[in-house]
């Protein structure tokens, strides 16, 4: 990695470590839960860009779907069925 | 005013404390309050509790989640997983048997009780130590960011003994100590 490039993320990484010392425990938790509800809804945003006739349900059914396979995706590998 | 998913948390938090289980939160919100926060896709929950108790809890939360028929075993330890999914399907609670694994146990033993009042309950988290332990051993690619997080926030608090104790019975030791190296400079 060139050796300016380096040093900015450092410093980035560094900066990102002190607000998270800055910022309460509670808050982390709840910074992390309003991050899903952004990634959802930027999930719905791109079902609707990509299917631009799906009316609502269809749009539902879709991100759903999506969903699901993130799940799936994570999930890979990691169990067995009972 | 609860998000979408924090509703769906609450829900969970409220049937667990009226059944009386005794859990720990897992996953990304143990981490989370250990490192920075990540989008927190599902909550992971261990619990100990016997079939009536189990039984009680997933009636409370019938009404608010579907509890997938088919079970799973984690293969790292060997713990039992039900899955519930939310009725809008777009959240799940994974709660996970606390196993006979060692660690699994000794993690439920140090477990650290705290006061979260938007979470609407008392809840048990993981301590620092036993997030990185967690991750070291499942090891994804997020897992990993997650391990060099949490060293990077909590800094010299962590426990260096224990960290070494079970990172050596896991073969995770060199992983610790490559993570450990790849952190910048922080003061």
């Amino acid at each position: 990695m060139d050796e300016d490039i380096r040093k900015l993320a450092d410093a980035l990484y560094r900066e990102r470590v002190l607000r998270a010392r800055r910022t309460p425990p509670e808050e982390r938790i709840l910074d992390g839960i309003r991050l899903y509800d952004h990634a959802v809804e930027l999930m719905r945003l791109g079902v609707k860009s990509q299917h631009p006739d799906a009316d609502d349900s269809e749009v539902e059914r879709l991100l759903i779907g999506r969903i699901r396979l993130s799940w799936k995706l994570s999930d890979h590998g990691y169990y067995r069925p009972a | 005013m609860p998000t979408d998913h924090l509703s769906h948390i609450l829900l969970a938090m409220q049937a667990i404390e009226a059944a009386g289980i005794a859990h720990v939160l897992v996953g990304s919100l143990s981490s989370n309050v250990h490192g920075f926060a990540r989008s927190t896709k599902d909550m992971d929950l261990v619990i100990q509790a016997d079939r009536t108790e189990m039984d009680r809890l997933f009636a409370a939360l019938g009404s608010h989640f579907d509890i997938e028929p088919q079970g799973s075993f984690e293969t790292i330890t060997g713990t039992f997983r039900h899955v519930l999914v939310a009725k809008d399907g777009r959240f799940k609670v994974e709660v996970f048997n606390l196993s006979q694994d060692l660690h699994d146990q000794e993690r439920f033993r140090r477990r650290l009780m705290v006061n979260y009042p938007s979470l609407g309950a008392r809840v048990a988290i993981l301590t620092a130590e036993d997030v990185i332990i967690t991750k070291l051993r499942w090891a994804r690619p997020k897992d990993l960011e997650d391990v060099r997080d949490v060293i990077a926030v909590q800094g010299d608090r962590l426990d260096s003994n224990y960290l070494h104790h079970w990172t050596a019975l896991h073969g995770t030791r060199a992983k610790l100590d490559e993570i450990r190296a790849s952190i910048p400079p922080l003061d």
